[in-house]
């Protein structure tokens, strides 16, 4: 810490779960943040510089509330903290002793910080009991489903300084001028750009990383990835341009695919030709790119999570791992193994808070279509898929589920907009017997408590962060100013839970006793005091951190974490799982709510929702500096457009079997016609007819997840109406 | 001597980082208030689409146009620097004036919505230049499109390069600012494949 006369300067970060984790500077005069600066080299953004505004906004949950009216209907009435945690516990012990501890539903999110939040709630129930959690990454289960069946992990990334090491860079669905993905990649984006590095941008909409970084657009119909790359894949073994001694030495199954590609399997040549019109991208392009990718190398086809968030969304990420392989860009500079994307190994080197074991899952096995490797996410079944939540919270054990939830804690994360299906949600909170929740706002789910408490921002604790994806550094969060009104940290209000729930030892240490021994522990970060007075620890790479780079020198001595200990581009994994909609081999498998579903005459149009650059997730959606910067809107080709009236700025109606919603249009030649998005993260506002006026696009998904565990944000037919 | 910006229009990533760092210094709470703003210029029509965006404060006009028709003289600019300063308590406020705001070409001047609110804008952050730093704006950008210096020094640096899209210099006014344009992507470019 810093002073200058009475300002101090206080190193902190942001510490939101978006694609950065930001070091941060902040001001602080006599008790009250004045200003906020990010750091030099990992420079924090719009977010983290807002966050003063976060802090003293007037509508922060300031006391403990009690739900007086229908749940839901947001009336509340102040209670004191005895008074609320005596009632939390009271209800945890009574589903508990009455139902067991599967009936309890916990879910928490909305940071990434390594001490509070998730991990405190999961260790105070799994001390308790356990309880029923949910699987399925909302943002990014199918990249992990194919990076783990493919690559045996999820280290497939390289730093991002590596960019420059490029001949080419593929940006599939990728949006770091507005998701960041790491701190700073855009500036290495730029950096590859100046460098006359050709970047591709293949994505359904004309995002500020196309405008900024690509000089080619490519758009595409949402769904229809795998058969583009695919059909690339049809040009690159026609024209004799794949890396064979590469697929021999460290690959196994490609002349599986190949059968596939050719036509030899199926009798379907895919042919750029045939890839056209289900992706909407000419075969003179497809064969364009295919031959830039073949013959540039290296280069670095970047797979990012967006076109996976759909059905079979596994598929386009197996496929684009096979296009990696088949041009020897994987372990090597410049290259990209198109897979997760995790590079520096910053995540696993520190622990965080310990959560236990949940005794609910103890014992259980895995669930359907689980992959069976040890790098694979937690399989058990006694989990529901992330899409299923609310039907299993309606539906119960007699639905197939496998609990009968009773209760619902969330620690943040704001479900009721980031989950699928939201009337469902609403259904489903509305049965249960009582819900808690932690939140520093009255959000879309905070509504729905019956006890609601005020939780502290990042700026009023001691914690600590980790990039996102691998950046070799680490951030330190020091608290800034005391706890503003009566909130109380995760970790706090846990503590004080415990003794209530019977449980002692939850927590033996202050806050900075935890930071300090998991920093220790680490073993990669030298010396906690000056990362503590820096806010930061930068490791020093020699040279760019380029993941698989061992297994290419040497396969013998470090085979890929693979059964086969290769490159998986056929996997007896998937093959035993014997589920044709999870193929061994990549395939493009048209999805559900796609553009040949008969249910495309009644909805025609396609909805994406992607992540705004004002907000992480639904967070940042109240603050006045940011608002203005994007309305919350449905962007619509001028195409689509004319053809119902629609002139820009028009409100419209937007609807499917799912959901109704009011919302204010913004014509635009930046997205593909037959295409219509609505940034992810706008708040449930239902009037008196339950239409959403809030812009929450997740009321028109369906409760449906991909085979692999895809939460399909990206599949959902809608039609628009001009109001 | 001629304190002035540099924007780098062909990395800017419309993120609007800068307007927020330049808000939080300044502490200007008022939403329709800024002293930097980004535009975003979009051409074309679906698929062959050109979009450029540019972040604009106060360019500090070697002839200022705000400052010749301010009929209070409450508009100045520095000696030393160039720096263009408004005198709040001579300015007539919006209620009785706003004669800066149609004399800029740039939009430059801004009110917030309190009753004759006063014309506020841009100082390049002097109080930060004077302790040697750069102004907000310049050292938050993520892809460090924005520099600030005499003019001279970034003439010598990037070049005499003066308009951008969306940014016309006029030689009447001479704003102090260099822009380094994104070039257009036409219909039927890219054409860079192999």
């Amino acid at each position: 810490m810093s002073a200058s006369g009475d300002v101090k300067i206080v190193p902190t970060a942001c510490l939101h779960d978006c694609g950065g984790r930001c070091p941060l500077r902040v001001y602080v005069k006599e008790g009250i943040v004045i200003h906020i600066e990010g750091e030099e080299r990992y420079r924090a953004c719009l977010r983290g510089r807002s966050l003063r505004q976060r802090l003293y906004h007037s509508d922060r949950l300031k006391y403990p509330l009690k739900r007086v009216g229908a749940r839901g209907e947001g009336k509340f009435e102040r209670i004191s903290w005895d008074a609320a945690l005596d009632e939390i516990a009271l209800e945890l012990k009574k589903v508990k002793e009455e139902y067991g501890n599967s009936a309890i539903f916990y879910s928490a999110s909305g940071s990434s910080a390594i001490l509070h939040n998730r991990r405190a709630g999961y260790r105070l129930l799994n001390m308790f009991g356990g309880c029923t959690t949910a699987y399925g990454n909302v943002s990014n289960e199918a990249s992990i489903f194919a990076s783990i069946s493919s690559y045996g992990t999820m280290w497939t990334g390289n730093t991002r300084d590596d960019l420059i090491n490029s001949r080419l860079i593929i940006m599939w669905g990728w949006n770091p001028a507005e998701t960041i993905w790491d701190t700073g990649t855009s500036f290495h984006l730029i950096q590859a750009k100046e460098a006359g590095i050709k970047i591709v941008c293949v994505d359904p909409r004309y995002t500020e990383s196309a405008a900024a970084f690509a000089s080619q657009w490519i758009p595409i119909f949402p769904g229809a990835d795998a058969a583009m790359l695919i059909a690339m894949a049809y040009v690159i073994i026609k024209e004799e341009w794949v890396d064979q001694k590469f697929l021999d030495t460290y690959t196994v199954g490609f002349n599986r695919f190949k059968a596939y590609v050719m036509g030899a399997e199926d009798g379907i040549p895919k042919t750029p030709s045939w890839a056209e019109p289900i992706t909407g991208v000419s075969a003179t392009m497809i064969e364009r790119l295919a031959k830039e990718y073949a013959l540039k190398k290296p280069a670095a086809l970047v797979a990012t999570w967006s076109p996976g968030r759909s059905g079979y969304g596994e598929q386009f990420h197996r496929a684009a791992i096979a296009l990696a392989t088949m041009t020897g860009n994987v372990g090597i500079h410049g290259g990209n193994a198109a897979g997760w994307e995790w590079a520096y190994p910053s995540t696993p080197s520190v622990g965080g808070l310990p959560v236990g074991k949940n005794p609910v899952m103890e014992g259980t096995a895995p669930h359907k279509n689980s992959l069976p490797h040890p790098n694979a996410p937690n399989a058990s079944n006694a989990r529901v898929h992330n899409t299923k939540v609310w039907d299993a919270m309606l539906a119960g054990k007699r639905g197939g589920y496998p609990a009968d939830i009773k209760m619902a804690y969330f620690m943040g994360g704001n479900p009721i907009t980031q989950l699928a299906d939201t009337r469902r949600g609403i259904n489903a909170l509305r049965r249960l017997e009582f819900v808690a929740v932690h939140e520093q706002f009255m959000t879309s789910t905070a509504k729905f408590a019956d006890i609601l408490l005020p939780v502290n921002t990042n700026l009023e604790k001691e914690d600590m962060g980790v990039p996102w994806l691998g950046a070799p550094y680490y951030v330190y969060a020091n608290k800034a100013v005391d706890s503003l009104w009566e909130s109380k940290s995760d970790l706090e209000i846990c503590t004080l839970l415990a003794p209530r729930m019977g449980i002692e030892n939850y927590n033996d240490k202050t806050d900075e006793e935890w930071l300090r021994q998991i920093v220790e522990d680490s073993k990669d970060i030298p010396d906690f005091e000056a990362f503590r007075r820096k806010g930061i620890h930068i490791v020093d790479l020699a040279e760019p951190w380029v993941s698989f780079k061992e297994q290419i020198e040497n396969l013998e001595k470090n085979p890929f974490p693979t059964p086969s200990g290769k490159i998986e581009i056929y996997s007896q994994m998937l093959e035993d799982l014997n589920n044709p909609e999870i193929p061994p081999i990549p395939k493009y498998i048209p999805t559900w709510e796609g553009r040949d579903d008969p249910l495309a005459q009644t909805y025609p149009l396609q909805l994406i929702s992607s992540h705004p650059k004002r907000r992480v997730h639904s967070i940042f959606d109240n603050i006045s500096w940011l608002k203005d910067i994007e309305p919350q809107a449905l962007t619509i080709n001028s195409v689509d457009a004319r053809a119902r009236g629609i002139v820009n700025g028009d409100l419209v109606k937007v609807f499917n079997e799912r959901g109704k919603m009011v919302i204010a249009t913004k014509v635009s030649e930046r997205i593909m016609p037959g295409v219509v998005h609505i940034h992810e993260g706008g708040s449930f506002e239902p009037d008196e007819k339950g239409v959403d006026r809030g812009g929450c696009p997740n009321i028109f998904l369906k409760s449906r997840h991909s085979p692999g565990g895809a939460f399909c944000t990206n599949t959902a037919l809608v039609q628009v109406e001009k109001l | 001597m001629q304190i002035s910006f540099y924007f780098d229009q062909s990395r800017c990533i419309c993120c609007h980082t800068c307007n927020i760092a330049c808000k939080d210094w300044h502490n200007i709470q008022d939403v329709k208030v800024n002293w930097r703003r980004i535009t975003t210029i979009e051409e074309g029509v679906f698929p062959n689409i050109s979009v450029a965006s540019l972040s604009l404060s106060c360019c500090h006009c070697e002839e200022p146009a705000c400052a010749s028709f301010c009929p209070v003289g409450a508009i100045t600019k520095g000696q030393e620097n160039g720096v263009i300063l408004v005198d709040t308590d001579t300015c007539l406020g919006k209620d009785h004036c706003e004669v800066c705001l149609q004399a800029c070409p740039y939009d430059v001047p801004q009110f917030g919505a309190e009753e004759n609110s006063k014309m506020q804008k841009c100082n390049l952050c002097l109080d930060r230049t004077a302790e040697g730093k750069n102004p907000a704006c310049v050292d938050a950008c993520p892809v460090r499109a924005l520099d600030a210096g005499p003019m001279e020094d970034l003439k010598a640096k990037y070049g005499d390069t003066k308009d951008g899209i969306g940014f016309s210099y006029d030689t009447a006014l001479r704003p102090s600012i260099l822009i380094k344009p994104r070039k257009a992507e036409k219909e039927g470019e890219n054409k860079d494949f192999i």
